[in-house]
């Protein structure tokens, strides 16, 4: 570092405007990977949260969670499977209206009380304890200030619930989630509107569809998944390859990921392109230092030692600021969320990319020859 | 010998583009002995300077410096020999803009993995003091006059005590007062510290102070003898 501090002292304008790009390449990809993260929390928290291992879809050629069917049958099967718990979900994305008719975007679920896959409520009661319970997401609580005891209409089909727990924040595909008994669930999504007319019932038969069935296979035993799928006829994948059936969490995560990659990609063209072009102009120092008898592993570790630096020093003051904008976008509810692991993981990613692409630039160092310190070519 | 050179040839280029630089070449230089190389432009003076310094691989010959042998070595021992055995005074004192003048010495102990404080900070003031920097030793080379920055780069190539000194036209770049003073003082440094010097130069007063005098012409030497 003798020289390389000093160098960077000496030159403190070129490599501070180089160390405010790399800061600003930071502080976007961090952005970027809290958005991605944030995202992916949006469109499938409520599916992080379940505890399922695999989910069964109607077998397709790519199953998703708006437009799969399956049967009673279907999901009676899978659970007499040994090692499988069994549940079934219905999954729609509705619009609902509280008690003074103000809209509520909502992912609506139907679970069976009591399964697996009723949701463990932070606040309230379960869903067995009235017939038209409902258990929403604190995200709906926050945002529209839905409370305990009030009510909810889902559109078009009028069924009226009463909210009697809050579940953690929890949403798919953007809409936060509000669970009901699947039957309900059932009655709202193929009965007719405003329910079953006076002194009449529905029939049995609308209350045999869920959309998905969610299993939780034991480790301990040795489940032959495919097997089973084939026989009932489903398609079973595992809960984080679901993630991809719903709907726009593939093109969501991708669109991110690709401009993080081309940050990257950007900030690796721009370090190689700036130590080329330090390294040229200190081709006769370098040609010097060498007839001084600086060997070509000092003078390559003298420069990734700047190199080091300047990634190191711009991406902790690009995290910094990161951390600063998106504190700010988070207190206005966006979609933000920032992990150590996130923000390590990205930072280390662009230093390794950084350091990358600096050192095909030094490489060019190895080359320069001692004897253009004598100042012409002998 | 400090220097034993024997029979050095140099090509350089290839095909038809190639020329021989240095034609079977042979000098020895003891220590504390002054030799001056003097030749008209092209005759091969700073080609030599290079091999004898290990700037430059001869094509055939050998080259020994205090008994070891740079042909045989590595780019990496040649490098360890240069920091260690050679110190370089160059035509345009060549010193690192962003060091101080105290610096441009302690560079050249950093290099030699003895540090920059302690003994190796003592040697640089000395040598500083010696040619007249002391008062100086925070000045980068930019606020520093011509023959300022070449008096910082005879006290550098002395850093570590060398057994042989290569200078390339020290005064070439100065006037003729500058000049004097840096002859002066080379003569003395090198009589001081009984390095074996070898000096490329075209300053006829420079052949007053030396020891013995090569003239080179199109790579081979065509006359040796003692200075006049």
């Amino acid at each position: 570092m003798f020289l390389a501090l000093r160098d960077m002292l000496h030159a403190k304008g070129r490599f501070g405007l180089m160390a405010l790009v790399v800061t600003l390449v930071a502080f976007l990809v961090v952005v970027l990977g809290g958005l991605i993260f944030g995202l992916i929390k949006d469109c499938v928290s409520a599916l992080q949260e379940l505890p399922a291992t695999h989910m069964a879809f109607e077998n397709s050629t790519r199953p998703d969670y708006q437009n799969s069917m399956l049967d009673k049958e279907t999901w009676e099967k899978w659970a007499q499977v040994p090692g499988v718990k069994a549940t079934p979900i219905g999954h729609s994305l509705s619009n609902a209206r509280d008690a003074q008719g103000a809209p509520v975007d909502i992912a609506f679920w139907g679970v069976v009380p009591g399964s697996f896959a009723e949701p463990k409520v932070l606040e309230g009661q379960g869903l067995a304890t009235v017939p038209n319970a409902m258990i929403i997401s604190r995200k709906i609580a926050m945002d529209k200030g839905v409370k305990i005891g009030d009510t909810l209409t889902i559109d078009r089909v009028l069924t009226e619930f009463k909210v009697v727990g809050i579940a953690g924040p929890v949403a798919i595909s953007h809409a936060p989630v509000a669970y009901v008994s699947l039957r309900k669930w059932q009655e709202a999504n193929y009965g007719p509107p405003g329910g079953a007319p006076p002194g009449d019932t529905l029939p049995e038969g609308i209350f045999t569809a869920a959309t998905t069935i969610a299993l939780l296979v034991d480790p301990d035993q040795q489940v032959d998944l495919a097997k089973h799928d084939k026989e009932i006829g489903t398609k079973t994948m595992t809960k984080e390859r679901s993630y991809n059936g719903t709907s726009g969490y593939s093109a969501e995560i991708f669109t991110v990921q690709l401009m993080q990659f081309f940050l990257i990609a950007t900030c690796v063209v721009v370090l190689g392109a700036f130590f080329t072009i330090w390294t040229v102009q200190r081709t006769a120092e370098i040609g010097l230092l060498k007839a001084l008898g600086a060997d070509n592993s000092y003078l390559v570790k003298d420069a990734l030692s700047q190199v080091l630096l300047i990634l190191v020093v711009a991406t902790l003051l690009g995290v910094l600021a990161a951390y600063a904008t998106t504190s700010a976008f988070e207190a206005r509810g966006s979609v933000f969320e920032l992990t150590i692991g996130n923000v390590v993981g990205s930072s280390l990613l662009l230093i390794g990319a950084g350091l990358l692409g600096a050192y095909f630039a030094l490489r060019r160092i190895v080359k320069i020859e001692p004897i253009i310190a004598l100042g012409r070519d002998r | 010998m400090t220097l034993a050179a024997q029979n050095i040839s140099l090509l350089l280029g290839d095909g038809d583009a190639q020329a021989k630089v240095l034609d079977d070449v042979s000098l020895q230089v003891a220590a504390g002995e002054m030799v001056a190389i003097v030749g008209p432009s092209g005759a091969g003076k700073s080609s030599f300077l290079a091999v004898c310094g290990g700037l430059r691989r001869a094509t055939s010959g050998t080259v020994a410096v205090g008994g070891v042998h740079l042909d045989q070595l590595s780019d990496r021992e040649l490098a360890r020999i240069r920091r260690q055995r050679i110190g370089f005074v160059f035509q345009q004192s060549n010193l690192v803009p962003s060091l101080t003048a105290l610096e441009q010495l302690l560079l050249v102990s950093h290099l030699n993995g003895e540090g920059t404080r302690g003994k190796a900070r003592d040697e640089a003031r000395r040598l500083l003091d010696e040619v007249g920097m002391g008062e100086r030793d925070g000045r980068k080379p930019a606020h520093l006059s011509g023959g300022e920055r070449q008096r910082i780069g005879i006290a550098r190539a002395l850093v570590g005590n060398p057994a042989l000194l290569l200078v390339d036209e020290p005064t070439s770049m100065l006037d003729q007062a500058r000049g004097h003073e840096i002859v002066e003082l080379l003569t003395q440094q090198c009589r001081a510290h009984k390095v074996a010097t070898v000096m490329v130069t075209h300053d006829p007063s420079m052949l007053s102070v030396v020891d013995r005098v090569v003239r080179l012409v199109d790579g081979r030497i065509v006359h040796e003898g003692a200075a006049s």
